[in-house]
């Protein structure tokens, strides 16, 4: 248990499990989505405040557990303010830590380095980026190929996390 | 904690089964493991695994066909599996049992078959209604879904309350309106624990003319339904769920009953007679079995249905429940803890939320303790969805489970909660 609190649950994390930020809705979002996680019924909704090409403003709602929550919060610190560019360009580095394929000393992350760990727990993983799957997701409604890439790629993280745009009979 | 449980009686002898389940001694990060993922799927005793390797070491040849010494001892092992399981369920000679790869195929294989023969022919017509239980699993609400949109019937679910129990007076009025074909019910709530008066329930409807379905996978390892008392026309179970192997299961049914499934698997083994033009489809239970069938598999779930009777359903029953009681017990006595289907007396599960702390979050803190619990929906979303508005912590007992490892249960649980609040 003390080896989890030390990779998963360090006290930054868990802080910001107690207190997510921008955690609510915006009066008038420009963009938003949400996603899901069928294993667990987990749901984050992300919206956007897309001014031209930066993110004026963004909120998130939906309910997860302490990664989830804490990865989320933390996103929405970090991408506030920057362009879309610099959001994807932060996922793409952080789903790259998570997954093994670029060391957490490597990569750009501030914050976001503390749930580096979640690397060691591979069920765990799509908790980490749940939040970020509705972030591309909302993005995405920005239109280009780009955007269309950024989302394959986090749809291609975890089987198990969907958009749900369509549902079946 | 560390004293015996005063409800555990001490008529099975849990040290000696244990031993035949070498899984058991696996470490899981430096801890002994405590496996309480039963309703998930059940760990195999080395007479399962005996009976699996002798029969691919001695008998393996495909079944039903060949002349050959090997192909009659296969077949002779498959169908005297089929009648190991028949008496383990109680299937009288009026009942039939079909091989299916689990609750899940059998459950498909009802839903689909009551409409398969197409718009003319099938059970299922527009304007009929079929009648859920709202405490199922998916694979015994996404059938029935479906088997609603493609044949125009309407889906209907007898609601349980806000504390998960279901009533009879509820079915009486679903079923008062005339129309029910189909009335689909669980033995046991794979997400609460919840038992509901099934017996009863099933002869409702059939009084009512509904066909019945009774999904036993969460009792077949200790609280198995008798098929010749219920007013049943499918019982359906899986074999890892009673210490069998996995992909393997069966759907038992009257035999009239089963006769309006339309066969869904086409091809060898379940045909009497082919032309290019046309095929005459073979009787029960072949007809419903095509193709070659997991027949290690099924020696080996017949092998565990064995070693369930030879260790004593009663006395199997009695620990599960016991250990059921003294987990919900701990438990609910933890700060901010609720536990589903509180005094659900028959069940061998206990579903737990934690205020302030996600399941996820207490589930990976409990593997790290070496305690493999399950936490999320379950795959029951709608009912958790109504009871707690999201996911849940469960953990499930077996015969080979000890008060010990309740009592580790309870004590890292009550320390997950103290590090993530």
């Amino acid at each position: 248990m003390d080896n989890a609190m030390n990779d998963l649950y360090q006290e930054v994390v868990l802080e910001h499990k107690r207190a997510p930020r921008n955690f609510g809705h915006l009066a008038a979002p420009t963009h938003q989505a949400q996603g899901t996680n069928p294993s667990c019924g987990d749901r984050i909704a992300v919206e956007l405040q897309l001014q031209g090409e930066q993110v004026q403003d963004i909120r998130f709602s939906g309910q997860g557990c302490a990664i989830c929550m804490a990865s989320t919060s933390m996103m929405t610190e970090a991408v506030k303010g920057g362009d879309v560019a610099a959001a994807q360009a932060l996922q793409q580095h952080f789903r790259a830590v998570l997954t093994g394929e670029e060391e957490p000393d490597d990569a750009p992350l501030g914050k976001l380095i503390s749930l580096a760990g979640v690397r060691q727990y591979p069920s765990r993983i799509k908790c980490a980026l749940l939040g970020w799957h509705a972030l591309m997701h909302a993005i995405a409604q920005h239109g280009g190929k780009d955007d269309a890439a950024t989302v394959q790629a986090a749809e291609s993280d975890g089987a198990t996390l969907q958009a749900s745009t369509t549902e079946a009979p | 904690m560390g004293k015996p449980h005063p409800l555990l009686p001490s008529t099975l002898p849990v040290q000696a089964l244990r031993a035949e389940f070498p899984i058991l001694a696996e470490s899981i990060h430096g801890q002994p493991l405590a496996y309480l993922d039963n309703a998930a799927t059940t760990h195999m005793p080395r007479a399962v695994l005996a009976a699996m390797q002798d029969f691919e070491q001695h008998q393996r040849a495909n079944i039903h066909r060949a002349v050959h010494t090997l192909s009659q001892r296969a077949t002779d092992a498959f169908e005297g599996a089929r009648a190991t399981l028949k008496a383990f369920i109680g299937a009288t000679a009026g009942h039939e049992l079909v091989f299916t790869s689990g609750t899940t195929e059998a459950l498909n294989t009802i839903a689909q078959g009551l409409w398969g023969a197409g718009p003319t022919q099938a059970w299922l017509r527009p304007g009929d209604r079929i009648v859920v239980s709202g405490l199922e699993h998916h694979a015994n609400l996404v059938p029935w879904q479906h088997a609603a949109h493609m044949t125009g019937a309407q889906l209907h679910i007898l609601q349980p309350d806000a504390e998960g129990r279901l009533h009879e007076a509820d079915l009486a009025a679903l079923l008062q309106g005339g129309g029910a074909r189909v009335f689909a019910i669980t033995a046991c709530a794979n997400a609460t624990g919840e038992r509901p008066p099934y017996e009863a329930m099933l002869a409702m409807a059939k009084a009512a003319g509904a066909l019945t379905v009774l999904d036993a996978a969460q009792v077949a390892a200790h609280g198995v339904p008798d098929m010749a008392a219920l007013e049943c026309d499918f019982l359906v179970f899986s074999g890892h769920k009673m210490h069998g192997p996995m992909g393997t299961g069966a759907l038992v049914g009257r035999r009239a009953a089963l006769e309006l499934l339309y066969p869904l698997r086409l091809g060898g083994d379940m045909v009497e007679d082919v032309s290019y033009e046309r095929a005459r489809y073979a009787a029960l239970p072949m007809r419903l079995e095509g193709g070659t069938p997991n027949v290690a598999g099924a020696v080996g779930l017949a092998a565990a249905a064995r070693f369930i009777d030879e260790t004593g359903r009663a006395a199997i029953d009695a620990h599960i429940h016991a250990l059921r009681e003294q987990a919900a017990a701990g438990l609910a006595a933890l700060p901010g803890v609720r536990v589903l289907s509180r005094d659900s007396a028959a069940a061998a599960l206990v579903s737990f939320v934690c205020e302030g702390v996600h399941p996820h979050d207490i589930g990976t803190l409990l593997d790290q303790s070496g305690i493999a619990v399950r936490t999320g929906h379950h795959c029951a979303q709608p009912l958790l969805d109504q009871l707690v508005a999201g996911p849940t912590t469960r953990a499930s007992f077996a015969l080979y489970n000890t008060t010990h490892e309740v009592e580790r249960l309870i004590a890292a649980t009550a320390r997950a909660l103290e590090l993530l609040r």
